[in-house]
């Protein structure tokens, strides 16, 4: 990538927006500006990936959050605790200051029995009961990742468990992070910003504007391509992959400048497409993911 | 007189996913144990009538743990449905991917999963609080490895970064594929996973592995128990190159006290014990997959029982590090921990002669054709063990998808047999110092390295589901 792409303000202030905020917030908190706020992760009906990612995080780490930005609570993925001491320690904040990140949909059917998230009190936790108790009390809710936002492919037709996203079950804003997953720096960003000024500013439907403000498309390094008429034909190939169903001329996201671990890559970059994991209706609205016929119709 | 006490463990934390356990403990001992996975999302329902390409992106989502490996196996079944042969280049740059994966899991496993059971982590961050006090380093000691909690989430995120090298992102790659990869390496991509392999070989070298025996030191019973039946099964990964061999392990089973070759035709699920009715109870992956039943009489889980033989199987790190003759110690909750840590430095020699035997600049990416009617199966060790898919391409669309994960093999329920499955018999007879604090049960339990997302993405029609229970 030549300089000159890179010192776009645009793309230059983006990148560093989530490290900035981080550092801010951090600085912050350790001269006592800021109060040191507790964080619950509480992780619902999805497959563990955005607290994984988030673990990914590389400027501003996890070791940062976890240990100067806030008091991480509850997280059953890397809590020493457990059973009911885990449990005890969740429920405890309620009725007290905390911020709650909510991953994975919530299962709905049969009263929420299809995903327990703990045993409290001899009785089971469903993720439906644990949103709609932990959920209204929350100084804010962030869903983080496309599940939590709106039901995800935890929701994909049939939608066996008949998942939904946080927001069907709360009368409140929720701050939706779109991704599946949710890059780290999307989350780090957002919450850096709540600690230190509070809401974000946000699109009309709650995705923060400081990382969903512009299509993939728009900033994609391969747009000559498309505005030439130049399209793969196959996956591997380095041209343009809208022909192949590539979805970044629907999906709000920065992937192209931030991209992913460290920076070094994305699902682009790598020869291969867009799938709009990002965006609300995935995954059955952006089917099929790959389409060679269309290519051969030309 | 016994003295018989019911213990409920729920959430186990530090697992992939939502699991509880139930044991009975007389004097001390555990007489009965149950797990219960307890997230369904139903996967497999999911995938039918869905373009059999999506497949490979798709089932990643299964797993933010191990989506890796559901691409390589869904690839892998997508490539003998369509009759694509892999090249040779293709396996090495797939198969990097692979073990990176395998090297963030086992490292990320064994610090921030395995760690704090057995060291005491600076308690005035709340995530770190316990209820139990059975740490036994030295302060010096001890200090020295929560220093290496920290950081080693930067040598486990480095393994993600390289896999994204070539992978495009992670969790959920876009560069593995039906073919091999969608990248090509070049000499500066080769070059970058290179020095970051070696950097992550260093501190397994002089961290983590010191770690893992200071651990073992200070608790020598752990060596005697959590032991299970000690069968132990591979599908073999990284394995029959053309030109290199077999790097690692063959698909190979252990099983009353002899070793053999894997052959497929003897994998079976049962479903004695399961919430399904089928003609047979007894079948094979590639017949007609049973129907779901909650209501049927003297079933208890919705996890099936897999069997090699007739045989319950463990599968995961120790299994393979044994069947390859690489770690024979035995076969316990310890040496289970060991063999991970071993495995994660044998993955960056294998990533390294991998590295060492990249092409750079070989495309490998073709048009594909999907076929009216196919079927294929993709079989492969992973991260926690055999993991195998199954699909059935009818109408050019997916008819049918049966997947076996390494945990449904470890969380297997009683067949037919009535034997227990591998992880309540690790469990079962268990010592218990302590039974308002029972921190072995769960110390037992994350050895295994359960990932409940993947055992219970089975799908049920329409009946209510209260959990999926293991053992009664």
């Amino acid at each position: 990538m030549n300089e000159t792409y890179l010192n776009c303000p645009n793309i230059t202030m983006r990148l560093e927006t989530a490290s900035i905020l981080v550092h801010k917030a951090i600085e912050a908190v350790s001269a006592n500006i800021i109060q040191k706020r507790n964080l619950i992760w509480l992780e619902l009906t999805g497959c563990s990936g955005n607290i994984i990612s988030l673990l990914d995080g590389a400027d501003p780490d996890f070791k940062c959050l976890a240990t100067q930005m806030v008091n991480i609570v509850y997280d059953n993925s890397l809590m020493a605790a457990e059973g009911e001491f885990a449990m005890e320690k969740l429920f405890g904040m309620l009725g007290k200051d905390y911020i709650l990140a909510v991953e994975g949909a919530v299962s709905t059917k049969d009263g929420g029995l299809f995903n327990v998230i703990g045993s409290y009190r001899r009785e089971p936790i469903t993720a439906y009961r644990a949103i709609k108790e932990l959920g209204e009390g929350a100084a804010y809710v962030i869903a983080v990742g496309t599940c939590a936002s709106d039901g995800g492919i935890s929701a994909a037709r049939p939608n066996p468990a008949k998942c939904v996203g946080v927001q069907d079950l709360l009368n409140r804003k929720v701050i939706k992070l779109l991704g599946c997953p949710c890059h780290p720096d999307w989350f780090m960003g957002t919450l850096a910003y709540i600690l230190l000024y509070g809401e974000p500013a946000m699109d009309e439907k709650a995705r923060p504007l400081m990382f969903y403000s512009s299509l993939i498309h728009d900033c994609c390094p391969r747009r000559p391509f498309f505005d030439k008429g130049i399209f793969a034909e196959k996956l591997g190939d380095e041209t343009c992959m809208f022909k192949l169903g590539c979805r970044g001329p629907v999906t709000r996201i920065d992937c192209p400048i931030r991209k992913w671990n460290d920076r070094v890559n994305w699902p682009i970059g790598d020869n291969s497409l867009c799938i709009g994991c990002a965006m609300f209706g995935f995954p059955d609205k952006m089917e099929p993911f790959i389409s060679f016929d269309t290519t051969k119709k030309e | 007189m016994t003295d018989t006490e019911r213990v409920v463990i729920n959430p186990v934390t530090r697992i992939s996913g939502f699991m509880e356990i139930e044991a009975v403990i007389e004097n001390n001992t555990v007489t009965e144990a149950k797990t219960e996975g307890l997230l369904f999302r139903g996967f497999e329902k999911m995938l039918e009538g869905r373009s059999p390409m999506d497949a490979v992106y798709f089932t990643q989502r299964i797993c933010g743990i191990c989506s890796t490996a559901h691409s390589i196996a869904s690839s892998m079944a997508l490539e003998d449905a369509f009759g694509v042969a892999v090249s040779e280049q293709g396996r090495y740059l797939r198969d990097i991917i692979h073990a990176c994966e395998f090297l963030q899991n086992h490292i990320r496993h064994f610090y921030q999963y395995t760690v704090p059971d057995y060291i005491k982590l600076p308690e005035d961050n709340p995530l770190f609080e316990t209820d139990h006090n059975d740490f036994r380093l030295p302060k010096q000691k001890n200090d020295l490895i929560v220093q290496h909690y920290f950081d080693s989430l930067e040598v486990s995120r480095s393994a993600h970064k390289m896999l994204a090298i070539l992978g495009g992102k992670a969790p959920h790659n876009h560069g593995i594929f039906i073919g091999g990869a969608t990248s090509e390496a070049t000499k500066e991509s080769i070059g970058l996973m290179r020095s970051i392999s070696i950097n992550i070989r260093g501190f397994i070298l002089s961290a983590m592995i010191p770690d893992v025996c200071t651990i073992a030191e200070y608790y020598p019973e752990y060596f005697k128990n959590g032991r299970g039946y000690g069968n132990l099964l591979t599908y073999g990964c990284f394995d029959g190159y053309e030109k290199l061999g077999t790097l690692y392990v063959d698909p190979l089973v252990y099983a009353d006290g002899a070793v053999s070759v894997i052959n497929p035709q003897l994998i079976t699920e049962n479903i004695h014990s399961a919430w399904y009715t089928a003609k047979h109870e007894t079948y094979t992956p590639e017949g007609e997959p049973p129907e779901p039943d909650r209501n049927k009489s003297g079933a208890y889980s919705w996890v099936k029982a897999p069997r090699y033989g007739g045989a319950p199987c463990e599968v995961g790190p120790l299994a393979r590090m044994w069947l390859s003759g690489e770690y024979q110690n035995g076969i316990s909750t310890m040496d289970r921990t060991l063999a991970r840590v071993l495995e994660a430095k044998k993955l960056t020699d294998i990533i390294l002669k991998l590295l060492d035997s990249l092409v750079p600049g070989v495309s490998l990416q073709k048009e594909y054709a999907v076929p009216q009617k196919a079927f294929g199966a993709g079989l492969t060790d992973t991260t926690r063990g055999a993991l195998g898919h199954w699909l059935k391409i009818e109408d050019g669309a997916i008819a049918q998808y049966q997947i076996i994960t390494p945990s449904t093999w470890n969380l297997s329920t009683r067949g037919q047999d009535m034997l227990p499955g591998p992880c309540e018999m690790a469990l079962i007879s268990t010592n218990i110092s302590d039974t308002n604090n029972p921190v072995e049960i769960g110390r037992i339990i994350r050895t295994f390295d359960p990932c409940v997302s993947c055992a219970t993405h089975v799908y049920a029609k329409g009946n209510l589901i209260k959990s999926f229970k293991v053992v009664p």
